[in-house]
């Protein structure tokens, strides 16, 4: 295969999921009714009162909270996404060069086996009631963390023993110099695939927590919330809980879609990394 | 969602032994791995202690009723326990786990109480979408194996990629939507007896799907790469130069060999099943711990999640323990 064909393969999967959540962030500001008064009768169908897909539980525009009830879950997403991969990184990197580290990553990855991540996102929210958004990004990331050092520590690990680190290590250069220039730099491609597999799974656990309501809160306009919302008057608006699981899904899926592209095909064995 | 797919555990190096002395190896082995699971599940334990403790809020706090003064506060401190020093408490909650003790809930229940009728039902649930789970990955796996790289195989690895991000409320409602409402096949809604367990089968039909869709899709991949590692050993190649038919090679030679990924990996789909049984069981208002936990969030109810958790790891410390004896005993003897 040519690089321009390769190069047009890679877009067509990348477009859908930089579409979308392009759509999301700026769905807020092109919302054609307000998100919080309603504009026509509960559960109103598709078509009244100049609504789109009609209306939620209270008679508010579904379109316009579909259209704003995105952006907070692809920000809150790609934010645990970010410092997630980051935090791995750096560790994953250490890990390499400093042995004992890595041993003790490798026991706290094996004790959060044991701990559903939705749980674990409900323990912490619930224990700490006054977090809010910052409780569901802040246990999003310590539950992510450990999987993905796992990861960067696998693939910084033949960095760590290639030559020329070990040169560098000999020649007495500090820890933090042997990770941000020598290992980091050599993982560009992992990490970004890691980036990918990180926002997959952040878009599910945010999601899920918007669901349990312990994410945003009412009146807040939110997919996940919607759902919960709405799913009473599935059959007076199907609209009202459909549109925004459509868009749900397709955020997993096209995100997801993105990450498998940008995931090293090395084999079958690729299969693991997720 | 993504689960790590290795296990810690080495297999043994078994050179011919003795029945009587390979039986003993096997129990020392078992005794070990025992061990190790064990001091794991103590260490997630303190963990959630540490994480209700160490977090701003307690569930005095979070129960107090507007307007409420200090000493009430105080009053119920005292009554659930909370003005007794860290380490007791910690000593208290982890000495208590083994009989069974999860705790008391802000409301002062025992969250066992809470949990007792509810927890089995959420057990039963998961078992069924494992059980589903399993022979839906292995069938899909298998039959996508049997043609590498035809259509067959991409469609199949295609479609497991795609379903195996979506949230599993997203295909409950796709279910319900299609199944009950659309076509009136199934119940949308779980109606309880008077023992609180579910009132006919057929209402644990949408539930048990749609845990196990998005792990199927999961699942169907592991089965795939780990066939696809095991066509590659010698053993497979010779069978294949022999002439034996494709399903006969699959089934006598690939298959027994893939297994402990296999089972390693269905194993940490437990965890996933019980995280989204929690979401699910809400949709259709099945009688587990899901609604359990819905009036926690309710009432932010910490002590009450914290004997879930305890619970649930206790659950999946066992799962990953057999599949860490499966592959013990499927390797165990041949490497």
């Amino acid at each position: 295969m040519s690089t321009t064909r390769r190069r047009a393969g890679l877009a067509v999967r990348l477009l859908p999921a930089l579409l979308l959540t392009g759509l999301a962030l700026v769905g807020p500001w092109i919302t054609p009714h307000a998100v919080d008064a309603p504009v026509t009768a509960p559960y109103g169908e598709a078509g009244a009162g100049g609504t789109l897909l009609g209306g939620d539980q209270l008679g508010r525009d579904v379109l316009s909270r579909l259209l704003a009830g995105g952006r907070d879950l692809v920000l809150s997403s790609l934010l645990v996404a970010l410092l997630v991969t980051g935090t791995a990184a750096v560790l994953g990197a250490i890990g390499a060069v400093r042995p004992l580290v890595g041993r003790v990553v490798e026991r706290i990855a094996d004790v959060l086996m044991l701990l559903p991540a939705v749980l674990g996102i409900l323990l912490v929210t619930l224990s700490w009631p006054g977090g809010g958004r910052l409780a569901v990004i802040a246990a999003a990331v310590v539950l992510g963390v450990p999987y993905a050092v796992r990861l960067a520590a696998g693939a910084a690990a033949p960095i760590a023993g290639a030559g020329y680190v070990e040169a560098a290590a000999a020649g007495g250069e500090r820890l933090w110099y042997l990770v941000v220039r020598e290992i980091l730099p050599n993982l560009r491609a992992v990490l970004l695939a890691l980036f990918g597999l990180r926002f997959v799974a952040a878009v599910y656990l945010v999601a899920t927590a918007g669901f349990l309501q312990v994410g945003p809160q009412p009146p807040a306009a939110d997919w996940a919330l919607m759902i919960r919302e709405n799913s009473s008057g599935i059959l007076l608006n199907p609209w009202s809980v459909v549109a925004p699981g459509i868009a749900i899904g397709l955020l997993a899926l096209s995100v997801n879609l993105a990450a498998a592209t940008l995931a090293p095909q090395t084999g079958r064995k690729a299969v693991t990394v997720l | 969602m993504a689960g790590p797919l290795t296990s810690p555990t080495t297999a043994p190096t078994a050179s011919p032994l003795s029945p009587g002395k390979r039986s003993a190896r096997v129990f020392a082995r078992a005794g070990v791995l025992l061990l190790k699971w064990a001091s794991l599940l103590a260490l997630l334990l303190a963990l959630v202690f540490l994480t209700v403790e160490l977090l701003p809020g307690d569930a005095a706090t979070a129960t107090s009723e507007r307007g409420e003064s200090a000493a009430d506060l105080a009053a119920r401190r005292e009554l659930l326990g909370l003005d007794r020093p860290v380490l007791e408490r910690f000593l208290d909650w982890m000495t208590g786990l083994p009989t069974g003790d999860l705790g008391t809930s802000a409301r002062g229940e025992q969250v066992t109480d809470l949990l007792s009728s509810a927890f089995p039902n959420t057990l039963l649930l998961g078992a069924i979408a494992l059980l589903l789970t399993a022979v839906l990955s292995l069938a899909l796996g298998c039959w996508a194996a049997l043609r590498p790289g035809g259509r067959l195989d991409r469609t199949v690895s295609g479609a497991a990629t795609a379903v195996l991000a979506l949230p599993e409320f997203v295909v409950a409602v796709a279910l319900v939507l299609v199944l009950s409402l659309w076509t009136g096949w199934l119940p949308a809604v779980t109606l309880t007896d008077a023992d609180g367990s579910p009132a006919s089968w057929d209402m644990l039909v949408l539930p048990a799907l749609a845990l196990t869709v998005p792990q199927t899709g999961w699942n169907t991949r592991i089965v795939r790469a780990a066939l696809a590692d095991e066509a590659r050993t010698p053993h497979v190649e010779s069978a294949v130069l022999d002439g034996l038919p494709p399903h006969r090679v699959l089934t006598h030679h690939v298959l027994p060999g893939a297994l402990p990924a296999v089972a390693a990996g269905l194993a940490t789909s437990t965890g996933m099943l019980l995280g989204g049984a929690v979401v699910v069981e809400t949709i259709f208002n099945y009688p587990g711990i899901g609604s359990v936990l819905a009036s926690a969030v309710a009432d932010r109810d910490s002590p009450v999640i914290a004997g879930v958790t305890a619970l649930s790891g206790a659950v999946i410390t066992v799962v990953l323990l057999l599949a860490d004896l499966v592959r013990d005993v499927v390797t165990g003897g041949r490497r």
